[in-house]
């Protein structure tokens, strides 16, 4: 009875091990976006609308992902401040919803896409200061490294795979330091850097 | 039960594939989550608030009674972890491993949530205070009865007036391990009730009893003084402790010296020295000296078990060293005559000429009436006799567990069941709210608002500001003060009517007070948010002093010795459980014990001699049986402790108070005796006399010290003794 329990406990270790670690392998950088299911979110926010065609800075509404670990998801109060003056679009439903939520003074509880586990520590603010400040890069190409290309999707999903073996991958790469240095260096592959 | 069949290391073989393949997998997609979770954003944010970023605001600990001030780290509006506020006097930015658990008091799943009946029944906020009101008409005030534990600040104040307004006097305030025979001695030997003790300035000190490390009176202040005397930063080299104490506390560890006198002969062992320091030289008034004659070397060695030698040494020690600083604890006081235990004490303080130089004059806070009224169990003792007497219609009880702390001898839940109407204003169901007619569920710490006095004020006097870190996490819970607020609101109406709530009150009364408060040409909002922001008031100090002048000591003759019950019970305040209020917080449960690293349960400590006397064994289930009760426990073994004594600790052993508290240990409040301070009337606590005998079961101690001859993954890693072959009492 152990000698078998042992053996199918080792059997089926090695086999989610060794299918998880195959897909790990996947050329990292060029996998496909749209890699996230669909999730239906409270109010069906258009991405494209704002980044592509009104083309509002990432930051614009995302504000603390240069301030913080965290990304943030803006507060209504920042959608309010354009939206109230903006009468064309003020009967359309989903900007009904929105006006009702701040009428009401009542947050709206998104559904989380991009949620690593807890043992992971990812930080925007690091991230924006590295490539968006030091190397200044396009806000958007920056962003799309882990959140695809945003100004073409409507409702936020998860593009990239997340996974540790991805996050590595590029920060196996060697990265100028800033925007005209010839020097270049990796990000850090210490095991402490993200999990703390 | 693990059968036989499948062994540790099979267990960790497999536990070890498993690992690994979860590890390996957990490089895949699987652990991340789409849709699972909310990410609820604000309506409006505030410009300080960004996610992710911790803010911090201060306030003051309500752990103990110590009011260290506490700042606490806010993240998306939820308090993540407390740190010692730099700013106070008292804790200079530190806290114990107490207050830290003040997070877990508030998230803690067992809390009261709602008013309730006594059936259990919730009700409304609105019907809950109307039943007050209902019970109470037709009261006379002599018939109601408000118990509490130490309170200060203006919910003193708002008590008092309610008290007032129902005409009753009577306010009992308990507090189960209180230095309240200390506070009598050192009003009469000093004429203050709580000197200030400078430790870092004393050469020398000899502590009979007192665990200012561990639990006594405000740890965390004595515990800096404590490195700076050791450092020898105020006192020109390197300070030396002794402490005498038949039970070995966290201080008496880290004595140089620790001296296991006969329990009960700390004044003896004090008289004996000032006769000691007498014939040595030092200058005693006269009539002193007389009253100490009789206490010569030989007759003080036989009392207090103590060696000649040792005394006489102590005595060298003392006069050489100057100033030193003396001091009583629990372990001195806990006797029937442990008021001249404490003054015998005393009197060597100033016999030594130590007052003034390592005893100060303490800052007090120049608001009288918001000083905090400090009990101890002689208020338990006048609430139960009223009670018995079935004086009581109306019980309140705020910050108190009687029935669970109070002896068994007093009857106190059979007492209780004479009162008609019985308030608990409790955060979760304790053993006094179980037999409560009407539970009124209150804010944790960390969501209220209040002022808190600290009974020892060290350095600059101040008044510690508690604030709400958060936002409540039920929205039916109250604050003690905005219930009180509504109490007197039906009684007095007109009075109270510009007070919406209990924030309002508080803020209105600390405004007012600007100009005195350091707060003169602030407008009155600015004053109050630097008031908030510093989460304390320094109010200045209203001048104290102390008297130097001495008078002599007489101690009673030694008790007999029982021979039904041969031992003594010397009960135990652990650093983190102290009185049980706070059994129910796990990290407590789960910090070992500093001296005997046992964790989540009682145990009878007891010497490896008189263990080897009974055949008892670490592991064994001991029953150790008093006149008035007894307990079932682990014994374990441990040197620290007088052979004629054992020693349970206080604060487990609940029948109620929720998931982590029910069930664990045994309740040794409960076997104690009838015998009390003949000065106080405080319960004396070590005067229980107690048999042991064995269950016959036995059990592995769980607890994080290993075996004793000091083994780590088969390498020696130092050379020990087996714990029966150290003698303490010998060690440097």
């Amino acid at each position: 009875m152990r000698h078998f329990l042992r053996l199918s406990i080792l059997l089926i270790g090695l086999f989610s091990g060794s299918s998880s670690f195959a897909a790990d392998t996947l050329p990292p950088v060029n996998t496909a976006d749209d890699l996230g299911p669909q999730v239906d979110q409270p109010i069906e926010f258009p991405h494209n609308r704002h980044a592509k065609d009104m083309g509002i800075n990432c930051m614009y509404c995302h504000t603390y992902a240069r301030r913080a670990p965290v990304a943030g998801i803006p507060p209504l109060q920042k959608c309010m401040g354009c939206h109230n003056g903006i009468e064309s679009v003020k009967d359309k439903p989903r900007i009904k919803e929105l006006f009702k939520h701040w009428d009401e003074k009542k947050p709206i509880a998104w559904k989380k896409v991009h949620d690593l586990p807890d043992y992971v520590r990812f930080n925007h603010e690091r991230h924006v200061k590295r490539f968006i400040v030091q190397q200044d890069k396009p806000v958007q190409e920056v962003c799309g490294y882990c959140h695809g290309d945003v100004k073409e999707g409507t409702v936020a999903r998860r593009q990239k795979p997340l996974s540790m073996g991805w996050c590595v991958s590029c920060h196996e790469k060697a990265h100028p330091t800033d925007k005209t240095a010839q020097a270049t260096a990796q990000g850090p592959n210490d095991c402490w850097q993200c999990h703390k | 039960m693990i059968e036989n069949e499948f062994n540790r290391r099979d267990f960790l073989k497999v536990l070890g594939w498993g690992g690994a393949a979860v590890a390996v997998s957990g490089c895949g997609f699987t652990s991340v989550q789409d849709g699972v979770e909310n990410v609820v954003s604000y309506v409006e944010a505030n410009e300080y608030m960004i996610p992710g970023i911790g803010v911090y605001f201060n306030s003051t600990c309500a752990q103990c009674d110590a009011a260290c001030g506490i700042t606490g780290k806010v993240r998306e509006g939820r308090v993540l972890k407390l740190e010692g506020n730099a700013a106070s006097s008292i804790n200079r930015g530190r806290l114990c491993g107490l207050g830290q658990a003040g997070v877990q008091a508030h998230y803690n799943p067992d809390r009261v949530t709602e008013p309730r009946t006594g059936k259990g029944e919730k009700l409304d906020w609105e019907k809950a205070l109307g039943q007050v009101k209902e019970k109470l008409t037709g009261v006379s005030g002599d018939e109601i009865a408000f118990l509490t534990g130490n309170l200060s600040g203006h919910l003193k104040v708002l008590l008092g007036n309610y008290m007032d307004a129902l005409g009753s006097k009577n306010h009992f305030v308990y507090d189960a391990v209180a230095p309240a025979v200390m506070r009598a001695s050192n009003k009469k030997a000093y004429g203050n009730e709580m000197p200030a003790l400078r430790l870092d300035k004393a050469k020398v000190i000899v502590s009979f009893g007192a665990d200012f490390l561990g639990s006594w009176v405000s740890p965390v202040n004595f515990s800096q003084q404590y490195a700076q005397f050791r450092k020898g930063v105020n006192n020109g080299g390197r300070g030396v402790l002794v402490q005498i104490e038949p039970k070995m506390t966290l201080t008496g560890a880290n004595a140089d010296r620790w001296i296991p006198a006969n329990p009960g002969t700390e004044g003896v062992l004090a008289l004996g020295l000032i006769n000691a320091l007498g014939a040595a030289g030092v200058s005693i008034p006269s009539d002193i000296a007389a009253s100490v004659s009789a206490y010569g070397v030989e007759r003080v060695s036989k009392d207090t078990g103590v060696s000649a030698e040792q005394i006489q040494k102590l005595a060298a020690v003392l006069k050489e060293r100057s100033p030193s600083l003396v001091i009583a604890g629990g372990g001195a006081e806990g006797y029937a005559h442990g008021s001249q235990n404490a003054a015998a004490v005393a009197l060597l303080n100033q016999v030594l000429g130590n007052v003034g130089k390592t005893v100060e004059a303490p800052s007090v806070v120049p608001f009288p009436q918001l000083a905090p009224t400090a009990g101890g169990t002689a208020g338990l003792k006048a609430f139960n006799d009223g009670l018995a007497a079935g004086k009581f219609k109306v019980v309140f009880t705020l910050g108190a567990n009687p029935v669970y702390s109070a002896p068994a001898f007093m009857k106190l839940a059979d007492n209780l069941k004479k009162a008609a109407f019985k308030v608990a204003l409790a955060d979760a169901i304790d053993e006094t709210a179980a037999q409560a007619d009407l539970v009124l569920p209150l804010d944790s710490a960390m969501e209220s608002w209040g002022t808190v006095v600290a009974e020892y004020q060290a350095g600059d006097a101040h008044i510690g500001i508690q604030q709400p870190l958060m936002e409540r996490l039920y929205d039916n819970t109250r604050s003690a003060g905005d219930i009180l607020l509504s109490l007197v609101k039906q009684q007095k109406a007109d009075d109270y009517k510009a007070f919406e709530d209990y924030y309002a009150y508080l803020r209105g009364a600390v405004v007012q007070a600007k100009g005195s408060l350091g707060g003169a040409g602030m407008d009155d909002d600015e004053f109050w948010s630097t008031v908030l922001s510093s989460g304390m008031v320094k109010t200045g100090n209203a001048s104290s002093s102390l008297r130097t002048s001495a008078s002599a000591v007489t101690l009673p003759a030694a008790a007999v010795a029982d021979a039904a019950f041969p031992l003594r019970l010397l009960p135990y305040v652990q650093p983190s459980m102290r009185d049980g209020r706070h059994a129910n917080l796990p990290w407590l449960q789960e910090s070992p014990d500093p001296l005997t690293t046992i964790v989540w349960d009682s145990w009878v400590e007891m010497h490896p001699k008189t263990a080897a006397k009974l055949g008892i064994v670490e592991g064994d289930i001991v029953e150790v049986t008093s006149k008035s009760g007894s307990i079932k426990a682990q014994a374990y073994i441990f040197p620290g402790i007088h052979p004629d004594a054992v020693s349970v600790p206080f604060g487990n052993g609940h029948t109620e108070l929720g998931r982590y508290a029910k069930g664990v240990g045994a309740n040794v409040f409960q076997m104690l005796d009838p015998v009390f301070d003949q000065e106080t009337g405080e319960l004396a606590i070590n005067e229980t006399h107690v048999k042991v005998s064995k269950t016959g079961k036995r059990v592995i101690v769980v607890k994080e010290e290993g075996a004793a001859g000091g083994s780590q993954a088969g390498k020696k890693i130092a050379g020990r003794l087996a714990s029966n072959n150290v003698d303490l009492s010998k060690e440097v």
